[in-house]
């Protein structure tokens, strides 16, 4: 059933492309949307019929565990329901927020639902190399959409900042997981044992830093804020519910098996309180509405990293349950302010006042996702950072006191930035014109945000939803979501939040309404130009487009790579001959390579080395391998035909050579020379045993059906590698066309 | 080009063509008992095609659609097995008995040698024409080195 519902989004795909002439933008996201939607309705049964694991899988390559794994169990079951839920509701969306004539549609389209395709692999994934596959996916298909409008040069750095982030972020996951995989000695997420020791820190550290550049942590951040250049429903489905997701969801699923690794706790709380309080006091620093969220859930990942990287069982319970909310308030907050945008033409806090007037829907369900995002009842953001602040709780030491104090003051800050949010847009100010609702958008950002409240009530539900994903993770997370904690430590606390939370968001709600500096997106662009530069001036010292130099460099590896040879050289096992007529052969090859090296014209050369090859393959003939022979003879001949073609084009002599340059050529044929007799003789002198004539004389006639034996094992015992070189010598052949194609750029003057 | 406006070239190498070509498709069937094979019946046909070049004669011209007619060959002779269920490259020995010929065996490996043979074509093809031999071979005296004519 996995395989068919990847089947249904890559048929999507596939359609949205190719009727993208022919439709408008809107009918293309009503296609484009159907998929997800199947896709959610299909979680929602198997939630409902409370249906057991399952396992999909497509073997690539069985001997190195190269599969498509897929497992669906109750962790990934939830986050299809985010991915492919919202993603319907944000496709509906989308078709409110585009105008009609809105072109690169089948484009846009084609870039969301593929994204939605690699999102859903991706929570589906068991094998780590699945994946990673649609972890590098969902990157690509990101760069596509945040991209999308692509005439904006801050909009395509944006996304080339995106893309190099998270980019080489995935790299670094991918040497994680080698290591892991290795350590672990299964490729099989679901059975991953607990690992330790020095390979088990550095695989830690690595999928580590591979998640934080997925979920925007501190200090590979940067690259969300300018994310937010993408169109709103990319933003609020990428960048809010699903996609900075991914790093969260990695961290869950590899927790287990770094549960012994204290480095993974320590980067872990490292990377996740940054981030969750610069995150917050960045948002305090945004005047525009879409900025703030974004730096929010840099905040609010950060919070996710650091309930993961305790690994406790309550923590993984709370993270699981925070990652279900904040999908939830944080996608309709996004909604809304692209809603604002549309209607009113500025995200700007400082230009929007009367909003909660001229747009009551709006803020009825930013008002219901604004609380749930600060932590206030009766609603599920509430109940899952109630379960946060107690997992603290059971923590001892100097740890209890950093962790409780750093999620306690991004909590106070959160809800700080919170008011900023809802007052900042909906409060009072300038009095803004609205254009007329559109009911496409208003609705999904008004059903996120009510089931919020919804999943409050039917708390039950939610429960039965989030538990067994936990409970998944980690056997001792079998814990609920209250609906009231009765008078507990932790629900002080949260009053004590939201109280001076409160206080603080009122003083800041007018301060700082300019957009700073991004001086992290800035640096980072820096870095990223610095590599780009350094590339470009690497590649014009080493390619510089010399054919003698790039052949005498060449020769000269080769001879060095030989050198080892040079001691496994055993000369009493070698005679000068073993039939006189090599020796007449070998004198004919001496006086052609001789004459090749000291004729002056290029015809003779070209004639000269004909003559050796030629005496090559008679001495092939000799030892009886007549293909050999038969090859070497023919290829010559063409060799050499071709060396009379190119010479049309050059002069007849070779030019002069430069003392210095003509004696490095010398040292370098010297060199080249000794290590091939050396190699040659070393390796007849240190034979490794009988080469397995008869199996493969016999093979050729029962299996091969030819006498043959050279051509069988070409064409049928190893008919792959043949079928490799094939594939290699047709993109030699496509390259040399390319090649010769390419004109010589014109010089001035 | 450089030997089209000598008859003793040109006359040589059309005579010696059919021939050649014979010898190609010879190695080609013979391979799989006997030297030779596609790879070696390519070089062959390459070699004519060269020549045929050089002397300025009428010759094939599609190196592309030869790789990927090679190609395509090659891959259906690969992953046919697989929709019959046997691996990938599996061998098919097919032996039919023809009056006055006698007994005929051969197999899937004849196709394979077949695509090997048209991509090595290909390939000399693509050579040629990126070194310009084709313009070499029609452009008049100017661009001729004086000795080579």
């Amino acid at each position: 059933m996995v395989l068919v519902l990847l089947g249904f989004h890559l048929a999507g795909v596939g359609m949205v492309l190719a009727l993208g002439r022919r439709l408008g933008i809107r009918p293309l996201l009503a296609l484009g949307g159907t998929a997800p939607a199947i896709s959610a309705v299909w979680a929602v049964v198997q939630l409902i019929a409370g249906s057991s694991d399952r396992t999909s899988m497509v073997t690539w390559v069985g001997g190195l565990d190269l599969e498509l794994r897929f497992k669906v169990d109750s962790l990934a079951l939830l986050m299809t329901l985010l991915v492919s839920g919202i993603g319907a509701l944000v496709f509906i969306y989308a078709i409110g927020y585009f105008n009609r004539d809105t072109t690169g549609g089948s484009r846009f389209s084609a870039s969301l639902l593929g994204f939605s395709a690699s999102m859903v692999g991706l929570v589906w994934a068991d094998s780590v190399w699945t994946l990673f596959i649609f972890w590098e996916l969902t990157s690509v298909t990101s760069f596509l959409l945040v991209g999308h409008k692509n005439q904006d040069p801050s909009v395509l750095a944006a996304a080339r900042r995106a893309l190099m982030i998270t980019g080489a972020g995935g790299l670094i996951l991918l040497a994680g997981l080698l290591v892991l995989a290795q350590q672990a000695n299964t490729t099989i997420i679901s059975e991953l044992p607990a690992i330790g020791g020095t390979s088990g820190t550095i695989a830690a550290i690595l999928v580590l830093v591979g998640a934080a550049t997925k979920s925007a942590q501190v200090p590979f951040h940067v690259w969300l804020p300018g994310a937010m250049a993408a169109p709103t429903p990319v933003s609020a489905y990428l960048h809010s519910a699903t996609m900075v997701k991914a790093g969260v969801l990695l961290l869950a699923v590899t927790g287990p098996a770094f549960a012994n690794v204290e480095a993974f706790t320590t980067l872990g709380l490292a990377f996740g309180l940054t981030s969750m309080l610069w995150g917050a006091v960045g948002a305090l620093r945004q005047g525009d509405a879409k900025l703030i969220l974004a730096w929010g859930t840099i905040s609010q990942l950060g919070l996710m990293v650091t309930l993961l990287a305790l690994g406790t069982g309550k923590a993984v319970f709370a993270a699981i349950s925070l990652l279900f909310a904040h999908a939830l308030f944080k996608a309709a907050l996004f909604l809304i302010v692209g809603e604002v945008d549309v209607r009113t033409g500025t995200r700007q806090i400082d230009q929007l006042g009367g909003l909660a007037s001229s747009m009551p829907l709006s803020f009825a369900a930013a008002a219901l996702a604004g609380l749930s995002m600060a932590g206030a009842p009766p609603l599920l953001g509430f109940t899952a950072k109630e379960a946060a602040l107690e997992s603290l709780a059971t923590l001892d030491g100097v740890q209890q006191i950093v962790v409780s104090v750093g999620v306690g003051a991004g909590s106070v800050l959160t809800v700080a930035y919170t008011l900023r949010f809802v007052f900042g847009v909906f409060g009072p100010g300038p009095p803004t014109v609205v254009a007329p609702r559109r009911w496409l958008m208003t609705i999904p950002a008004l059903t996120l945000a009510s089931l919020g409240f919804v999943g409050y009530l039917v708390l039950g539900w939610v429960n039965d939803i989030v538990r067994p994903a936990a409970v998944e993770l980690n056997a001792a997370a079998d814990y609920s979501l209250l609906r009231w904690p009765g008078l507990t430590a932790p629900f002080g606390a949260s009053l004590g939040i939201l109280a001076v939370g409160t206080a603080l968001g009122f003083g800041v709600i007018r301060r700082n309404v300019g957009t700073p500096e991004p001086k992290g997106a800035r640096t980072a662009d820096a870095l990223l130009d610095g590599v780009l530069v350094a590339a470009s001036r690497a590649t014009g010292r080493i390619q510089h487009g010399s054919l003698p130099v790039y052949l005498t460099v060449m020769a000269a590896t080769a001879s060095l790579a030989a050198l080892p040879f040079f001691t496994g050289l055993d000369t009493s096992g070698l005679v000068l001959a073993n039939q006189p007529l090599e020796m007449v052969l070998a004198a004919a090859i001496l006086v052609s390579a001789t004459a090749g090296a000291f004729v002056g014209s290029r015809l003779g050369a070209a004639l000269t080395l004909g003559a050796v090859g030629t005496g090559v393959s008679g001495l092939f003939v000799l030892y009886g391998a007549p293909d050999l022979a038969l090859t070497q003879l023919l290829v010559e001949t063409i060799v050499v035909v071709g060396f009379v073609i190119g010479l049309g084009h050059l002069a007849q002599q070779f030019p002069a050579a430069s003392g210095g340059w003509r004696l490095t050529r010398l040292a370098v044929s010297v060199l080249g020379g000794l290590s091939v007799t050396a190699a040659l003789a070393a390796a007849a002198a240190n034979s490794v045993g009988q080469a397995p004539l008869a199996d493969l004389k016999a093979g050729a006639v029962d299996e091969g059906g030819g006498n043959n034996i050279v051509n069988v094992i070409l064409t049928d015992m190893r008919a792959l590698d043949t079928l490799g070189e094939v594939v290699v010598l047709a993109t030699v052949a496509l390259g040399i066309l390319a090649l010769a194609n390419v004109r010589p750029p014109e010089v001035p003057g | 080009m450089i030997a089209s406006s000598s008859p003793i070239v040109r006359l040589g190498i059309r005579a010696a063509s059919p021939p050649a070509v014979m010898v190609g498709v010879y190695l080609l069937f013979a391979g799989h008992n006997q030297p030779g094979g596609g790879f070696a019946a390519g070089l062959v046909f390459g070699a004519v095609v060269a020549l045929r070049t050089v002397a300025g004669l009428q010759r094939p011209s599609r190196a592309h659609e030869l790789m990927a007619i090679g190609i395509l060959i090659i891959a259906s002779v690969a992953l046919l097995p697989i929709i019959w269920g046997d691996a990938l490259l599996d061998q098919h020995v097919v032996s039919v008995d023809i009056p006055l010929l006698g007994k005929i065996k051969t197999g899937s490996a004849l196709p394979f040698d077949l695509g090997v043979t048209a991509v090595v074509v290909g390939l000399l093809l693509a050579v040629l024409d990126g070194l310009g031999a084709p313009e070499l071979a029609e452009e008049p005296a100017t661009l001729r080195p004086r000795s080579l004519r």
